[in-house]
C-alpha cells in the first residue's frame, strides 16, 4: 500500500506578533534618528547696541567681506594669509576690548564665505562683532 | 435555595496591546515632528573646529528658500527677537544655547539680521556646520 504524503502543513508565522515586531522596530529607528548630534561653532557676539560707537570703531581692527574678497583695514587679503595677518595685528593689542574685530559684510556675501572669515578671526584670537547698515525709511515730499 | 450569580470576567485583549502602543507611538511621533526641523532642506556650511552643539530649546533655520523657522515653525525676522526671549525664557547663562542653521547660499542680508535678533534676545549662537576636513 501506498502512503499519500500530507501535504496540509502551512507554516506561518504568526500573526498576533506583527504588532509588536513594528513597535520594536520603530523604536529602534526612533532612537537610530535622536542620537544624531549637531555639531558647530559656538560665537560669542556683543549684545547688540545700537548706540554708535564710531571713535571705538576707529580703533578696532576692521574686516570687510565681500563674496570672492576679504578687506583688513582696507586692505584686500587672501583666504590663506588673513589669520596670520589678523593674528599679527593683534598680538600686539593687550587689552581684551582691543581685540574686537568690526566685521562689516557687503549684502552679495554667502554664508558659506561669512562663516569662513568669522572662524578664522575668533581662531586668530579676535572678538567678532557685526557692524550692521540700520535700514532707514525717508519720506519724499 | 440560594441562586449563586454567574461572575464573567473581563479581560482586555492581550492581543492587541502591540498593536495599540503602534498607534499611541505613531501619534506622539507625528506630534513631536511638529516642533522639529528635520523636514527642512539645507546645506550646512564648512568650517574647521567644531565641536558638539549640546542640547538647545531654540533651533533655528534658513532654508534653501531663504524662508526662516523657529522650531519648524516659520516666522517674520521681526518676530524672532521677542519668539527667541520667550522660548529661552528665565534659563541661566549657559543654558541659553540657539542653534542657526544656515544654508550656505544664504546672503548676508538675510542672515545677519537673524543674528542680530539672537543677540538681543540674550542667546548664546551656535552656528550648525560642517568639519570642513570631512568629505
Amino acid at each position: 500500500m501506498r502512503l499519500r504524503r500530507n501535504s496540509n502543513l502551512l507554516v506561518e508565522p504568526p500573526s498576533s506578533a506583527t504588532g509588536d515586531i513594528a513597535f520594536n522596530l520603530i523604536v529602534f529607528f526612533l532612537v537610530c534618528a535622536s542620537i544624531q548630534p549637531d555639531s558647530g561653532r559656538k560665537q560669542t557676539l556683543p549684545k547688540a547696541d545700537q548706540v554708535e560707537q564710531e571713535q571705538q570703531q576707529n580703533e578696532n581692527i576692521q574686516v570687510e567681506i565681500a563674496r570672492q574678497a576679504v578687506f583688513l583695514n582696507g586692505d584686500i587679503v587672501t583666504m590663506e594669509t588673513f589669520q596670520p595677518k589678523l593674528k599679527a595685528k593683534l598680538d600686539v593689542k593687550p587689552r581684551p576690548e582691543d581685540k574686537e574685530v568690526v566685521v562689516k559684510s557687503r549684502k552679495d556675501t554667502p554664508y558659506s564665505q561669512w562663516i569662513a572669515v568669522t572662524s578664522r578671526i575668533e581662531d586668530a584670537g579676535g572678538i567678532v562683532t557685526l557692524q550692521l547698515e540700520e535700514e532707514q525709511t525717508v519720506a519724499v515730499p | 435555595m440560594k441562586i449563586k450569580r454567574k461572575t464573567s470576567r473581563a479581560e482586555v485583549p492581550s492581543m492587541a496591546m502591540g498593536d495599540i502602543a503602534f498607534n499611541l507611538l505613531i501619534f506622539f511621533v507625528i506630534l513631536a515632528r511638529a516642533q522639529d526641523d528635520s523636514h527642512l532642506q539645507w546645506t550646512p556650511a564648512k568650517a574647521a573646529n567644531i565641536e558638539a552643539a549640546g542640547h538647545s530649546k531654540v533651533s533655528i533655520v534658513v532654508d534653501k528658500d531663504n524662508k526662516l523657522y523657529l522650531n519648524g515653525g516659520e516666522i517674520g525676522v521681526g518676530q524672532l527677537a521677542d519668539s527667541i526671549g520667550e522660548a529661552l525664557g528665565d534659563l541661566p547663562a549657559g543654558e541659553r544655547l540657539v542653534l542657526l542653521k544656515v544654508h550656505q547660499e544664504i546672503l548676508a542680508q538675510r542672515f545677519e539680521p537673524v543674528i542680530e535678533a539672537i543677540s538681543e534676545a540674550g542667546g548664546d549662537l551656535v552656528h550648525i556646520v560642517e568639519d570642513e576636513q570631512k568629505k
